[in-house]
């Protein structure tokens, strides 16, 4: 029992510091006695009463930047090669329609730099989709899936699966937040807090998944020996 | 952080009791090995989030997942994902992880239901759970405890969670958030093809020429599947067409072709509409594949006067006057309404008129065949001007734009040599006619046998991540056993007694405790005992005021298991922590039959355990002989269940025995080991095979260590086993642990594209010999025998007709929803989801990039609305309807722009609590909730 409550106190507390930052949630220690100390009020997004609604029951009022589009500071990238979020007002801008997507009018690479925007990268010019066919009239996949193929063609035009730009692509209102994050990022580039690195090698870089055994369907794998639970009661039905 | 902690942990004290109890906990190693190496781990798995299905990429360090990228090898998006995809990096990071069980209690520390909370021990929550099940038991039977159940369970744990339901507790009242998105296209395809689940696949859209989204709005709900669209597009844009048919504009109509605004609930008239023109102008324009239709399908109809799903005159509740006479003005049209001018011709063929009272009895499945000349009979009434007249949804287009728009429709679809794929999701699910809606669709591809060919089909799209995988697939349902079978079926009760070890007539015959159910049976108070997993059916429900008061002024005792402080952790009684989804091994079914595996990723935040170490640690404090014995009629069940303790000795049970050693811990589970040389295990955790290092004081006051054997691939393949040979195949757990997913049924390791098309699928092709019988065979079984009749009703003497191999035509009306506006509450309420946020927010709420996309839930209205109301773009305004109000911002000229007369308010946020408004009328077939229409009033706050 003591080593236990060791542990116990240890990881509380190592909780506490994970949980350190903008928590305000009470969090006392799990030795501590049964008390009625925690209210339903102080858990969750919403603090004021939910039985009824009253008028200090608002949602967090959006407000995004006014900033205009190339006069902005850009947004750190939240992890290497994620998206990044949209840093200017893009009123006007919205909706995305075909033939009228405004954003490639700056942020194609060949005038980014120029507009002062954050250039369109490689991945979204190149194709990852393969094309399968027809053969005797029955269709077939462009790669084989049970081997994880991959299908990467580098293009000189903007992919029609990207062209929807909001749909990985966000404003961000100002100010605080409803609940704080502990994700940290760890960039493995120098720049990845502001550019993509994502192209070439790295597409198919730790594709294999399974360590130390074969990255593809096998005939024992399809055999499934030993599995006496796997057995189908419909045979012979 | 990460780095702190494990330097943390390495100098507490704890660190040498974890090293010398976990030297065999695979995430410490390696996390040294990577620290040594400086390097990341990058796995595979399934994103956490919509029906779509997505692989992702993820990488981890130290522990902690650090980046999601797209998998290029994902057949379903190819290296992309949307903006919740790759955030699935930061889901399980929000800074108020319940790390600790909390109960309410008194000053003493003993439970209050009027306390507030405390942190307790795992041992004391289970303690309580035991006593409030066996409480329950005692005094409702099986019926008296329920579960609000998961789309978004792993496979693995809504297993778990039916089978100590069912085959231990004998209780059928467990049933899942998928029953709001997915329950009327279920309905729907077993009416109509007798299984359940598509026939196409997603390659549709690279094959198909046209793409109609009914009432979906795919480019926010369905992101992925709309980049595809959107290519498939703009390669060949004269050629590719995109109707979007809407109740009001938003981005899926941004690119398409043509926009049809149409007002709710006509999307049935619609329908019927386009099933005329093929009908009226076969003649002379040889439109219907005759061949196919004569092989393969039949034409059916069934009784009109079903009601909408809303609490019945003879319900407690009702009679105890729990309901406001406001609130009466709706629900009284469950017994009785009077046909109105808009649907009166609709009826007409079905016997009624305008004017005419209908007398309401609940609903029923039941169905009988009619001739083609009757099925005719019932579209007669959607003429152009019939149809444009009820249908067209903006009071500012005009009649004769609007019938073009209908007329193009409809010729897309005919256009010889043309494919088609409709779409649809919740617009078309959520609707007191469903499953109408639903069997509509496919008669329109089928007359035109553009249906489970590549490239064109009907084709429904699923809301949550596995509601396919783990709501309908495991069965997940009050109604439903694994692999299509059903709980009424004394066969299939039969087979998984046997599979699951336990005596004959353990099972309980009797599921009708739906979601909807469960929440009314708490407010009537039959259910004692509830317990939420992986779900929010306290924010998620509409007419959530009445099942919030239920739960926290009744005598009952309501348990929630998150991640999260949700609105339902709030109002429960005992909060659970509950593992997230990259905190366990795992596994998830999309919407195009793919079923996706992952890995245990890191560990759990606090003591936080999965919810199937949840379900198997309660297990553990049930006795057989506490359960087994007989029990009086209870609730929905009006037979006595049998005692079957001595069948269950005879067996080699004892009354000691617990349901952990039956269902869980038996001798078949126990052959299946945990290895680290095993490649699919290496370098993994498995919290709940081994424990953790995080040694976490289990449900007996003592650290968990594990269960000793790989608990999740036995789960997975005992389930397995129901599928194989039986249409619905999956394949061998480590086979998903290479691939990217399979599409079942998978039939000697190969995957299936188009079902019921005899060149793809191996049912079809047997049942068809190798098509040299036919093209097609549609073989589900369910409801394939029929008597006959007409629109007006079944012939009582006519024989019943087996069906076999063939699908069905449905002749189904337009008819009224029971709420619409009027003088006093002027405005359609439309409620769903937007792009940034999935569900009631929490995992998302809690992400800083999509809470600051999306903050607050805002009120979308048209311009005009707004300035007739004095309302102002982002001033505040009162959303009421007869059952509540909540306040909203109003926003004029955002991405949804709906026309004058609806109004759309996202229910993702705790602060803009919109089931408060909604009204909780279902689809009284699938008994699925209509989110998607109630009547409103708004006012400046």
């Amino acid at each position: 029992m003591k080593t236990i409550s060791k542990i116990t106190i240890g990881l509380t507390a190592a909780l506490l510091l994970f949980s350190g930052c903008g928590s305000d949630s009470a969090a006392p220690s799990s030795s501590a006695k049964v008390a009625p100390t925690i209210s339903e009020e102080s858990l969750g997004l919403r603090k004021t009463d939910l039985y009824s609604e009253k008028s200090d029951t608002t949602g967090m009022q959006t407000n995004y930047s006014k900033e205009y589009a190339g006069g902005s500071h850009k947004i750190k990238r939240a992890f290497q090669d994620a998206p990044p979020m949209i840093p200017h007002d893009t009123d006007g801008m919205l909706p995305i329609k075909i033939g009228a997507n405004q954003c490639t009018g700056c942020h194609m690479p060949e005038v980014a730099a120029s507009m002062g925007a954050t250039p369109i990268p490689k991945s979204h010019f190149t194709n990852f989709r393969p094309k399968g066919g027809f053969t005797d009239g029955k269709f077939h996949q462009g790669v084989d899936n049970y081997k994880n193929e991959v299908a990467i063609k580098e293009t000189n035009h903007l992919q029609g699966a990207r062209f929807n730009c909001s749909q990985c692509h966000a404003p961000q209102t100002q100010g605080d937040l409803a609940v704080a994050n502990t994700f940290e990022a760890a960039y493995t580039e120098k720049d990845g807090a502001s550019k993509s690195s994502w192209n070439g090698k790295k597409y198919t870089e730790s594709l294999d998944t399974v360590k130390g055994g074969d990255n593809f369907v096998t005939d024992a794998d399809v055999a499934n020996a030993n599995s006496p639970a796997g057995v189908s009661p419909w045979t012979k039905h | 952080m990460s780095l702190s902690r494990r330097e943390f942990l390495k100098s507490s004290a704890a660190a040498s009791a974890a090293a010398a109890i976990g030297m065999s906990v695979p995430a410490e190693l390696e996390a040294a090995a990577n620290t040594a190496e400086g390097g990341w781990r990058w796995d595979k798995a399934a994103c956490r989030f919509c029906g779509t299905g997505c692989g992702i990429m993820m990488a981890t360090k130290n522990g902690k997942i650090v980046a999601v990228k797209g998998d290029p090898a994902a057949p379903v998006n190819r290296g992309l994902n949307c903006i919740k995809g790759y955030f699935n990096a930061k889901i399980m990071y929000g800074a108020d992880r319940l790390t600790k069980p909390l109960l309410r209690v008194d000053a003493n520390g003993n439970f209050d239901k009027k306390g507030k909370f405390s942190e307790v021990s795992w041992e004391r929550a289970f303690d309580e759970m035991e006593l409030n099940i066996k409480k329950a038991l005692k005094v409702s039977g099986p019926e008296g405890v329920g579960v609000f159940a998961s789309g978004q369970y792993t496979i693995m744990e809504g297993y778990a969670a039916q089978k100590v339901m069912k085959a231990g507790f004998r209780s059928n009242a467990i049933d899942p958030n998928a029953r709001h998105c997915m329950a009327s296209a279920v309905v729907g395809f077993y009416q109509t093809f007798g299984v359940d689940e598509p026939s196409g696949c997603y390659d549709d859209i690279e094959l198909t020429d046209t793409v109609v989204s009914w009432g979906s709005n795919m480019a926010e709900m369905h992101p992925i599947l709309w980049s595809r669209v959107t290519d498939r597009k703009l390669s060949d844009p004269e050629r590719v067409k995109v109707i979007s048919i809407q109740t009001y504009t938003h981005r899926t109509s941004d690119l398409a072709d043509t926009e049809i605004i149409f007002s709710p609930n006509t999307d049935t008239a619609l329908w019927n509409y386009v099933a005329r023109e093929i009908v009226m102008r076969d003649d002379a324009e040889k439109i219907i594949d005759w061949n196919f239709v004569k092989k393969h399908m039949i034409f059916a109809a069934g009784p009109v006067n079903i009601g909408y799903g809303m609490r019945r005159n003879t319900d407690k509740s009702i009679k105890e006057g729990k309901y406001t006479d406001l609130e009466m003005e709706t629900i009284s049209k469950e017994m009785k309404t009077t046909v109105s001018a808009k649907e009166g011709p609709a009826l007409e063929p079905f016997g009624y008129k305008e004017g005419d009272t209908m007398t309401h009895k609940g609903g029923t499945l039941g169905h009988w065949e009619i001739s083609f000349e009757e099925y005719k009979k019932s579209l007669e009434p959607y003429t152009l001007d019939y149809t444009a007249k009820i249908v067209k949804g903006d009071p500012d287009e005009s009649i004769e734009s609007f019938k073009k728009k209908l007329q193009e429709l409809a010729n897309l679809y005919i256009e010889k040599d043309r494919k088609v794929v409709s779409f649809w999701t919740m617009g078309m699910n959520q609707h007191t006619r469903g499953t109408w809606t639903n069997t509509l669709a496919y008669n329109v591809h089928f007359m035109l046998n553009k249906q489970a060919r590549p490239g064109s089909g009907a084709f429904s799209l699923t809301g949550q991540p596995s509601a396919c995988g783990t709501a309908r697939e495991v069965g997940t349902f009050t109604h439903r056993l694994p692999a299509d079978m059903m709980v009424k079926n004394p066969k299939h009760r039969a087979i998984a007694e046997k599979k699951w070890m336990i005596p004959a007539g353990t099972l309980n015959g009797v599921g009708k405790q739906h979601i909807m159910k469960i929440h009314r049976d708490i407010e009537d108070g039959l259910i004692k005992f509830a317990w939420v997993n992986v779900c929010n059916p306290y924010q998620d429900s509409a007419s959530a005021t009445h099942w919030i008061k239920a739960a926290r002024e009744m005598d009952n005792f309501i348990v929630t298991s998150d991640g999260y402080p949700g609105i339902s952790a709030k109002v429960s009684d005992l909060i659970l922590p509950t593992a997230m989804i990259y905190e366990k091994w795992g596994a998830y079914g999309n919407a195009e039959r793919r079923t996706q595996h992952w890995r245990q990723q890191v560990l759990p935040v606090g003591d936080s355990m999965s919810d199937t170490w949840q379900w198997m640690e309660l297990s553990k404090r049930f006795k057989i002989s506490e359960v087994w014995g007989a029990y009086a009629p209870s609730g929905p069940r009006k037979k006595a269940l049998p005692d079957v303790l001595e069948k269950a000795y005879a067996m080699g049970y004892n009354k000691d025995t617990t349901l952990f050693e039956v269902l869980f811990a038996n001798k078949v589970a126990t052959t299946y080991k945990l290895d680290q040389k095993d490649p699919i295990q290496t370098g993994y955790d498995n919290s709940e095979g081994y424990g953790d290092s995080r040694n976490v004081v289990g449900s007996d006051g003592k650290v968990f260590n594990g269960y000793g054997f790989f608990i999740q691939k036995y789960l997975w393949e005992e389930y397995a086993a129901f599928t194989r040979g039986h249409g619905h195949d999956l394949a061998p757990f480590n086979m998903y642990h290479k691939v990217r997913g399979l599409k079942w049924p998978v039939v000697d390791g190969k995957e299936t594209a188009w079902r019921f098309n005899a060149k793809y699928d191996p049912y079809a092709a047997k049942a068809t010999n190798n098509g040299e019988t036919g093209e097609f065979a549609f073989y589900g079984t369910l409801a394939k025998a029929l008597q006959s009749g007409t629109l007006g009703g079944k012939d009582k003497s006519s024989k019943k007709v087996s069906l076999k191999n063939k699908a069905k035509i449905f002749a189904r009306p337009y008819m009224d929803p029971p709420e619409m506006p009027d003088a006093k509450y002027d405005t359609w309420l439309c409620t769903g989801r937007v792009l940034e946020h999935w569900h009631s927010g929490t995992m998302t709420m809690r992400v800083p990039e999509l809470f600051r996309a999306v903050p607050e839930a805002l009120c979308y209205m048209h311009p005009e609305d707004a300035k007739k109301k004095g309302l102002k773009q982002g001033g505040l305004a009162w959303v009421e309807s007869r059952r509540g109000k909540v306040k909203a911002r109003v926003e004029t000229r955002g991405r949804n722009r709906p026309a004058r007369g609806l109004v759309f308010v996202p229910w993702f946020d705790e602060k803009v609590f919109i089931n408060k408004v909604c009204l909780d009328a279902t689809c009284p077939m699938s008994k699925q909730t209509d989110f998607k229409k109630c009547a409103v009033k708004i006012y400046k706050a």
